[in-house]
């Protein structure tokens, strides 16, 4: 579903380290947006920081640090 | 402040508003400003030509470059296979409209009408007035406009211009140097 187009630059990029570490970067950026929405909607259905740390595999620190200072949550 | 601006350096404005809004960008950053300078033809852009950059060579730039500010990057996704737009789709029916949106950046919904400027052209807009007060000028030009955007220090924006060959510390002690004397 993904299209030929997708194919060809995947082939075509592949050795590219620009081109490489530039998607690093972008799926980084993506798995960090998709990780705020799901801490979001836990929170916002009682999980505590404590679940959603052992969820996500890290501390209840690390994610209480990256994400209840925007949430204006103590 | 802007009415402090010389014809040349709100001429940059604009032209960093038309950039913006022909890639599609929500937001003026200082790459955005950055070309302005270099299209605008005035102090800004020469100073830029003495490094060997134009226009031409910052869009190409900020193609290859992409934007570091803004990761999240479609064209780099599909290079792994990733479909964003299939990914938005499915975030947006979970966690409502612009799930997946910087809020920064919600801008985007906005077609028409004047584009904001990211915090760090605004930033470069502030500290173009510091410099021109710094050189004793009752007007801020191209030349203020970038040291303004050297100053602002937009990861970006000295992305690019490291991108083609000018170091952004060195074009500001450059100019700063040029004041001196």
């Amino acid at each position: 579903m993904a299209g030929s187009t997708t194919d060809v630059t995947t082939a075509a990029a592949a050795d590219d380290p620009a081109v490489g570490l530039r998607a690093i970067r972008a799926l980084r950026e993506l798995a960090d947006r998709l990780e705020a929405l799901q801490v979001r909607n836990a929170r916002d259905r009682g999980w505590s920081w404590q679940q959603v740390a052992d969820a996500l595999g890290v501390s209840r620190q690390a994610v209480h640090k990256k994400h209840a200072r925007s949430r204006k949550e103590r | 402040m802007f009415e402090r601006f010389t014809e040349e350096a709100r001429r940059v404005v604009v032209l960093a508003q038309v950039e913006a809004r022909e890639a599609r960008e929500p937001c003026i950053d200082a790459t955005h400003l950055l070309l302005g300078i270099a299209m605008a033809g005035g102090p800004g852009g020469e100073a830029l030509r003495a490094v060997g950059v134009d226009a031409a060579r910052l869009r190409t730039a900020m193609r290859e470059v992409g934007d570091p500010g803004n990761p999240l990057d479609a064209e780099a996704l599909a290079a792994l296979g990733i479909d964003l737009g299939r990914i938005r789709e499915a975030a947006e029916a979970a966690f409502g409209a612009g799930a997946l949106d910087d809020r920064v950046r919600q801008g985007r919904r906005r077609p028409s009408g004047h584009l904001p400027f990211t915090a760090h052209s605004k930033k470069a807009l502030e500290l173009s007035l510091r410099a021109a007060v710094r050189r004793g000028d009752g007007f801020i030009d191209s030349r203020h406009l970038l040291v303004g955007v050297l100053d602002a220090e937009e990861k970006r924006a000295d992305a690019v211009l490291r991108h083609v060959g000018a170091d952004p510390g060195a074009l500001r002690d450059r100019i700063a140097g040029s004041d001196a004397a």
